[in-house]
């Protein structure tokens, strides 16, 4: 049985499992299958589709002001999420969900309930909903918050689109096989085949509360647990009703090994952040590209981005992805390269392995970042980070406030100030003073529009690990990466990490807004290699698109590197290209930093080579980027002391 | 997650909560929820940590193990007698009421959730729209922080908080009163409340003047003592299988422990903090260049709580030493290099503080 396809027939024997994600791509007959999954529950179990662009009224409820105007009486429209309760709420590329909506739907998760604190009213109203969610993996990743909340994940690997297409479709309509699915399948076969199958799941329903689990089984799969490195006691309980869950739908009345190899695949695995040593057996079916396996390897730089964050293998991957051929081949590249004059700083060819450097103190121009910003024509207002604001984004919802904040919202101001106009009018009298005729409208009934600029700035780091950085250098690079980050933190914005070193540029970190997770990758950050600028500059222009596609507004490259890049771009993707020319190379270069233009991407560029041997590579790159130039000055001697000692 | 299935979600009541001690390990959380119930002005916790490691589980479990207060009956701020008198100079007939004038009641702390999507003005209270509709009356309705006086209010992922949110709560905050002006209403009213929030650092950073009002900050990270997991699976097995059942087996656990509460607060007055003590804290805050004197008084405040709950008299470098991480970890300076984590760095400097004294 397909995975997928068993995760939903497991959902819907126990929907305290919380939910399915299944990977898709567009036109795979996703919401198909979602709404094939609505008819497999008992009768009178909602669907709720929830739009992406969905506002915080329509998704928590709120009061309805037109009807209570119209009664008198406090009037209350329920929002999507409480009613899902008890049903299904399908989100179909779950990963694009503004993110404002996705933590609604993680607290209405968590707490099995909507809390509606908003406009005047105080709610409590029920929302136990199964989350069926779909995400394209091409995409972008879902955020880790909500996926933790969701029981079970469908490895990306384990569909296919054609198999999405047909075999689920069709198989969990019509596990007799008939054709169609829902579209040709309004006939008695289809319909029998549907009872059949609900029929089935009933049983399995009522058979769910009497399996157990034995000590062994349990201590399994918590082990399994530990050796993923999964984060937190909620994948063990997801895992345990899981593994319930299979044995309730095959049947049976106690679970199987087979059940918990289930439960590890669907629950465990997808939230693995490390790869066990030594228990081969309970990865069957890798979900994540391995770096063994070259064909895989070569796919995994692209999809490593976007995959779940939970799946932290591609980066975990990532030192031996470049292994030993890499680092010879780095060294002969250099040897090469005018880069000679590098010999001295970095360690011998020999030695030129993975260098795990902590980050050290520097000092950089503490307002870099703001600085890149405000030379940007784009950014308007200043405002950055995900906050609130008046004039562009998305609209969120309506906020009393001062015109000269924002766009006046009409209808929702002279319905806040309809209520008051008796009370008004008496007021007016008392004191003397005859009301003019028409609505009385006060400053404190204006009500402004609030839209979400949906994630602000991203801050792209691009950062060279390439041999040239070794030792002292790359220390001092990390130590200002951290500021930086640090500084990005305070403003609230989203940082992305792309390092680049053997044949091409890799991201460690995808679009987010956790510096810790930043910092973390750049300490394991490994040296050595080539300098695959070319790729890098590629790389990060990708993921600028994808993050202009989810409403990021504006993306700034800050480039953290020597400037001299010595392979192309051929060679990121085969290994075995011949070495361009220098020519061919400042060419790459230069389209790429057209292309980074033209996208109005802007760019910052942090030189790290030492002044002495600078034959202004970096500057010029900063030129061609037309971005801003930074000479990034020797640390001072007594913080590295300090840094060693400590 | 859901705690029930299709089946049984039926339209009921809310849904039964864990009980805090049948929580399995987490101890820093628990302990910086018990220290602040047994002195408020500790100031709150913040509870950050991995995810699914039962962190809002907990702080929603916490309203059961609190012990109850006394205020005015129907009062919407929850306040006492004397509060309510010297605030709003009620008369009953001619003369000034006293104390024993006002019907009062007890109820349990409030433990108020404050969700995400809140709006300013149910956080703040506003003017009831129903009842300006149906009878022309202006009247205030009071909102979260009004139901919050004397209790706790609770934001789960306090990371993600729209910040206009997080101006409002800084400012009542630092004031301890919430003033709401509208529609030719004035309304201030006491809002002291202990502050717990709870949140992942990877969803997003928190803000720091928001950081710093936290008394104590709570690390939470994955429990990875297998025998300790599994029983966190069994447990959740046992509450999903049946709560009521679950919840009687550990009502003796949670009535002990609302009874030490209880016993801790009755203590906490009598306990002494030595003038020793005092400078060792001193002198701890300064070894790690902590700006300002909050991170102080925190600590003592916190470890005199602790001393109370422990049935101690006298507060002394072992209590201290037990809280200190909990009160200092958010207000070491920020660096961003350092890559010792702040839990480390306190315990080397109470090696030094401490432990130079102790040889001597």
């Amino acid at each position: 049985m397909d995975l997928a396809r068993q995760a939903m027939l497991m959902l819907a024997i126990e929907p305290a499992l919380g939910g399915v994600v299944v990977p898709a791509t567009v036109g795979s007959g996703k919401s198909t299958l979602a709404r094939a999954f609505g008819d497999l529950l008992p009768t009178g179990c909602p669907f709720i589709e929830l739009p992406l662009n969905v506002t915080e009224d329509r998704l928590l409820g709120g009061i309805d002001l037109e009807a209570t105007l119209a009664t008198g009486r406090r009037a209350v429209q329920r929002g999507l999420l409480a009613q899902a309760h008890t049903g299904v709420l399908y989100v179909d590329a779950i990963n694009l969900l503004d993110s404002g909506a996705v933590t609604q739907v993680v607290d209405a998760l968590s707490r099995g309930e909507v809390i509606v604190e908003r406009e005047g009213l105080s709610e409590i109203h029920p929302a136990r909903f199964m989350l069926v969610g779909t995400w394209d993996p091409s995409d972008g990743e879902v955020r880790m918050g909500l996926l933790d909340r969701i029981g079970l994940i469908v490895p990306l690997a384990a569909q296919s689109d054609w198999r999405m297409r047909h075999e689920i479709v069709t198989t969990v309509l019509a596990a007799s096989g008939g054709p169609g699915g829902r579209r040709g399948g309004r006939d008695e076969e289809h319909e029998d085949a549907i009872a059949g199958l609900r029929e089935h799941l009933a049983a399995a329903r009522g058979r769910l509360q009497q399996i157990e689990m034995t000590e062994e089984q349990m201590r399994a799969l918590v082990s399994a647990s530990l050796s993923l490195g999964v984060e937190g006691n909620r994948a063990d309980v997801f895992a345990a009703r899981a593994a319930r869950a299979s044995a309730a739908l095959a049947g049976r009345d106690e679970v199987t090994d087979q059940d918990l190899e289930t439960a590890i695949k669907l629950v465990l695995m997808p939230r693995a952040t490390c790869i066990p040593n030594g228990e081969e057996e309970l990865l069957p079916e890798e979900p994540k590209p391995s770096a063994q396996n070259d064909q895989e390897g070569a796919a995994s730089s692209p999809d490593g981005a976007e995959q779940a964050e939970g799946a932290e293998g591609p980066t975990q991957d990532a030192p031996e992805d470049g292994s030993p051929e890499s680092t010879d081949e780095a060294s002969m590249d250099r040897s090469g390269d005018d880069d000679a004059e590098e010999t001295g700083a970095a360690p011998p060819a020999g030695m030129l392995e993975e260098l795990l450097l902590e980050a050290e103190a520097t000092e950089m121009p503490a307002d870099i970042l703001s600085v890149s910003v405000a030379h940007r024509a784009r950014s308007r207002a200043g405002s950055r980070g995900e906050a609130l604001n008046d004039h562009r984004g998305r609209f969120v919802r309506v906020q009393p406030g001062s015109p000269r904040k924002g766009r006046i919202a009409l209808i929702p101001t002279l319905l806040a100030a309809a209520p008051w106009q008796d009370s008004r009018r008496e007021d007016a009298a008392a004191q003397g003073r005859t009301p003019r005729a028409g609505l009385l409208i006060r400053g404190e009934d204006l009500r402004i529009r609030q839209y979400r600029d949906k994630s602000g700035t991203l801050f792209m780091f691009l950062v060279d690990a390439s041999g040239s950085m070794a030792l002292n250098r790359m220390r001092q690079a990390k130590g200002a990466l951290a500021s930086l980050l640090q500084n990005a933190y305070v403003h609230r914005d989203q940082v992305a990490l792309i390092a680049f070193r053997g044949e091409k540029a890799e991201v460690l970190l995808p679009p987010s807004q956790s510096v810790d997770r930043a910092k973390r990758e750049l300490d394991i950050l490994p040296t050595g290699g080539g300098t695959p600028l070319a790729s890098a500059l590629h790389e990060g222009l990708e993921l600028a698109r994808r993050a202009r596609s989810r409403g990021i507004s504006q993306v700034t490259f800050i480039l953290i590197t020597d400037g001299h890049g010595n392979i192309g771009l051929a060679q990121a993707t085969d290994p075995s290209a011949p070495r361009p020319d220098r020519a061919t190379l400042d060419a790459e270069i230069q389209a790429l930093a057209a292309a980074t233009v033209a996208a109005g991407v802007g760019a910052v560029v942090v030189d790290t080579q030492a002044k002495y041997l600078s034959r202004g590579a970096a500057e010029h790159l900063a030129r061609q980027l037309q971005g801003r130039y930074f000479y990034l000055p020797n640390a001072r001697a007594d913080q590295i002391v300090e840094a060693v000692l400590s | 997650m859901p705690a029930a299935t299709a089946e049984k979600a039926g339209p009921r009541a809310r849904p039964q909560v864990f009980p805090f001690t049948a929580i399995v390990g987490q101890e820093e959380m628990k302990l910086a929820l018990t220290l602040n119930v047994i002195d408020p002005r500790i100031g709150g916790v913040l509870v950050m940590g991995h995810r699914g490691t039962g962190k809002s589980t907990t702080v929603r479990a916490l309203a059961e193990v609190l012990p109850s207060i006394t205020c005015v009956r129907d009062d919407p701020y929850n306040r006492t007698p004397e509060e309510l008198i010297a605030e709003e100079q009620p008369r009953v007939g001619r003369r000034r009421a006293k104390p024993d004038d006002l019907e009062t009641r007890s109820i349990p702390v409030p433990v108020i959730d404050l969700p995400l999507g809140a709006t300013e003005d149910r956080v703040c209270g506003t003017i009831d729209i129903e009842q300006a509709l149906t009878h022309g009356v202006k009247s205030f309705e009071p909102g979260l922080l009004a139901k919050a006086n004397r209790g706790f209010l609770y934001i789960d992922e306090v990371n993600l908080l729209d910040d206009h949110l997080v101006d409002v709560l800084l400012d009542v905050a630092a004031s301890g009163r919430n003033v709401v002006e509208r529609e030719g209403i004035s309304i201030r009213h006491p809002a002291r409340f202990v502050l717990v929030g709870s949140g992942n650092p990877e969803e997003g950073e928190l803000r720091p003047q928001l950081l710093d009002r936290f008394g104590l900050y709570a690390r939470i990270l994955t429990i990875t003592d297998l025998d300790a997991r599994v029983e966190v699976v069994r447990r959740r097995r046992a509450f999903d299988d049946d709560p009521s059942t679950f919840f009687r087996r550990w009502n003796r656990a949670q009535q002990s422990l609302t009874r030490d509460i209880v016993a801790a607060r009755e203590r906490l007055p009598q306990v002494i903090l030595p003038d020793a003590v005092l400078i060792d804290i001193a002198r701890l805050c300064m070894q790690l260049e902590i700006d300002g004197h909050r991170g102080e008084l925190t600590i003592t405040r916190t470890a005199q709580a602790y001393a109370a709950l422990k049935g101690d008299e006298t507060v002394s470098r072992a209590h201290v030493r037990a809280i200190v991480g909990l009160a200092l970890r958010h207000r070491l300076r920020k660096d961003p290099l350092e890559t010792l984590d702040p839990g480390e760095r306190i315990e080397r400097e109470l090696a030094r503080v401490f432990g130079e004294d102790q040889g001597a």
